[in-house]
């Protein structure tokens, strides 16, 4: 692990920007400079499964990230990224909640895996699932909640999708504090990812 | 009140209060903190629960007839007019921004900046009530129009008006059903105070990288306010504990919580219960990394309320002999579980958590809204058939424990102390006391309100 992976990883947030300048300086193709940060992210993400880290952590991580790439933004412009190499997760708290601290949690962690994440917010209703899941032609759609009257709506969606003959293409993860193996066959989602890092895994292993 | 509610209550009361001191009692009692589900059971909404206090206290007086077993039945929170008069920003309400049957929920912002704190250490109230109180009751954002005067006025109005509510509902619990309440007046672990409504989680949990010292000062600083707010809204008899829920402590690693949230979080509870109040901590998640601290208060003085992602088994094994533990009933088997599946999980937290009492009957921490009534009932009943310790055993209600004036609690800081006032006026003619004791009362009721809003 390079330098920068390794200060992202220790959450060296000063050292982290002190080496995105020198790299920037050095005229380092920020496409690789991308890399070597979800590198960083990546070793983040498997320190919180060992419960070395913890939310607080993941959320200083984020930010860290989301000051690199202000950084790296003007560089971007131009050059052809070919977007990113994982597949689409659509994801989205449903609706009757409006809470996002999770969902935003597992989205920063998808980002850094290198998924295309689309991100429906919070209150989505399951007709907005349905759709988006039809357009994006996305393998994985991740419902979200904190409340635990949210369970008939993850039930409703996942009706809804496969109403809507999408059963084949999509597999649903649901996650949040409220939900557990019960909730998810109440629902008849696919996956119930326990934590963000299990949720990442789930994708990745749906899209390998 | 007749004499045979007066013996159901002190019956209630008595086994409530030996289960949380550790002392001998019949059975484990059935008191959960925040019961959604009495709210809703008789087919009230969500909004007529916050709305018409009429309508809220037949639900309840409703569901204590029907479930005689439960020991404790809670005040409720929201009062929708309090919160529509100032135009309230954290809270969405059901009936207003969500649907009448959706329930309530806090909008979490950083409606303090990353550059104030030292706005909020060196003059607490003066934040308050110019930079923070503006941002998140938008009414009082409107400063210095007349709209803004009369929101004031309407909000110290509504803010007696459910003082009247809750004072009229707890008296007819008590004299119409004999029931008890679980908890009685609120705080914050100061560090919840700051990353709740104050900078939001993420902002708080950036500034304890960023900027630990301040956060450790303003916590320091949340200490007194907090401590201040609880006592003056606490149950003036201690018959009930003090609640307080806990809201970011999960999210840290062990070191962070021993260095950001503890300390300042204990201080609060040593004062309140040397005031001789007993707390009830909502353990909001899995405690499991940070509840062996609460071995350090005294024994039996904190109720804690294990969350439906926290092992309960473990809590009690952690905890036996220091605090009693609530919980155990796992939120999704209520909602989702058929009343076999409830009876089974029931009996064995009452043959496991209950064995030797120190163990109180509850979900994650309530009673979920979406119940189903038959589960319920499945509950109660199996805690009736497996839920006793020794059925010759009437514990009494506890008297107050012994009180001092906690040596940690400094007067309280407020805009206009009485000193100020008192020059003036330049002379006072007659009993300066008289005139200063309800000046300083009237100016401690405005801070409890003001600070009220960081719940």
């Amino acid at each position: 692990m390079g330098d920068l992976a390794q200060a992202l990883a220790n959450l060296e947030e000063k050292k982290v920007y002190e080496l995105i300048d020198q790299k920037i300086a050095e005229g380092v193709n920020p496409l690789d400079i991308i890399k070597e940060c979800n590198d960083g992210m990546i070793r983040v993400g498997e320190q919180f499964s060992e419960g070395k880290y913890f939310i607080s952590q993941l959320i200083f991580s984020a930010e860290i990230l989301k000051q690199v790439m202000k950084k790296l933004e003007p560089l971007l412009a131009g050059i052809q990224t070919g977007g990113p190499a994982g597949g689409k997760v659509v994801i989205g708290t449903v609706k009757g909640d409006i809470h996002d601290i999770g969902k935003n949690i597992v989205i920063t962690l998808l980002k850094g895996s290198g998924f295309d994440v689309i991100d429906l917010g919070v209150d989505v209703p399951p007709e907005k699932f349905v759709q988006t899941v039809k357009e994006s032609g996305a393998k994985v759609l991740g419902l979200s909640a904190l409340l635990n009257f949210t369970y008939p709506m993850m039930k409703e969606v996942v009706e809804a999708v496969k109403a809507a003959g999408l059963g084949d293409q999509v597999k649903i993860i649901v996650g949040g504090t409220p939900v557990n193996e019960q909730v998810r066959e109440y629902a008849g989602a696919d996956y119930y990812a326990k934590d963000a890092v299990a949720g990442v895994n789930m994708c990745k292993e749906i899209y390998s | 009140m007749s004499e045979d509610l007066k013996k159901l209550f002190e019956e209630r009361l008595g086994r409530y209060h030996a289960a949380i001191s550790l002392e001998p009692h019949d059975r484990i009692p059935i008191a959960t903190g925040s019961n959604y589900f009495a709210e809703v059971y008789s087919g009230d909404t969500k909004q007529e629960t916050i709305d018409d206090p009429e309508k809220w206290l037949q639900a309840e007086i409703k569901f204590c007839q029907d479930f005689p077993e439960v020991d404790v039945l809670r005040n409720n929170r929201i009062y929708g007019p309090l919160y529509d008069a100032l135009d309230v920003k954290t809270y969405r309400l059901p009936g207003r921004d969500l649907d009448p049957n959706t329930q309530f929920q806090f909008v979490e912002q950083d409606y303090m900046k990353e550059d104030e704190y030292d706005d909020l250490i060196n003059d607490p109230p003066g934040f308050m009530i110019d930079i923070w109180l503006p941002r998140i009751l938008g009414e009082l954002g409107n400063r210095g129009t007349g709209r803004s005067y009369v929101a004031m006025l309407k909000a110290g109005f509504a803010q007696m008006m459910m003082g009247g509510v809750m004072r009229n509902r707890g008296m007819v619990l008590e004299q119409q059903c004999g029931m008890p309440q679980p908890m009685a007046g609120f705080f914050l672990a100061p560090f919840d105070a700051l990353a709740d409504a104050m900078r939001g989680m993420t902002g708080a949990f950036l500034d304890m990288f960023r900027q630990p010292d301040k956060v450790l000062a303003a916590c320091d600083v949340l200490v007194q306010e907090m401590a201040h707010t609880a006592l003056t809204l606490a149950d003036p008899l201690k018959r009930y504990p003090i609640f307080v829920p806990t809201h970011k402590a999960i999210f840290m690693s062990p070191e962070q919580f021993d260095t950001f949230y503890w300390p300042s979080f204990k201080k609060v509870m040593e004062i309140l219960i040397e005031s001789g109040h007993s707390i009830r901590a909502y353990l909001e998640g899995d405690w499991g990394p940070h509840w062996h601290h609460l071995r350090e208060m005294p024994k039996g003085r904190v109720l804690c309320d294990i969350d439906s992602q926290g092992d309960i088994f473990k809590a009690k094994k952690d905890l036996e002999g220091y605090q009693c533990v609530a919980g155990g009933v796992q939120d999704s088997m209520l909602i989702l579980g058929t009343t076999d599946q409830v009876r089974v999980h029931v009996r064995e937290l009452c043959e496991r958590a209950g064995k030797g009492g120190g163990y109180i009957i509850s979900a994650g921490c309530n009673f979920p809204y979406d119940t189903k009534p038959e589960n319920f009932r499945a509950m109660i009943d199996a805690v009736m058939e497996y839920g006793w310790h020794d059925k010759t055993i009437k514990a009494k209600p506890k008297s107050a424990p012994p009180s001092s004036k906690a040596e940690a609690l400094k007067p309280r800081r407020v805009l206009t102390p009485w000193e100020v006032k008192k020059g003036e006026l330049g002379q006072i003619t007659g009993d300066e006391n008289l005139i200063k004791k309800n000046w300083e009362q009237l100016e401690a009721m405005a801070h409890t309100f003001m600070w009220q809003w960081t719940l």
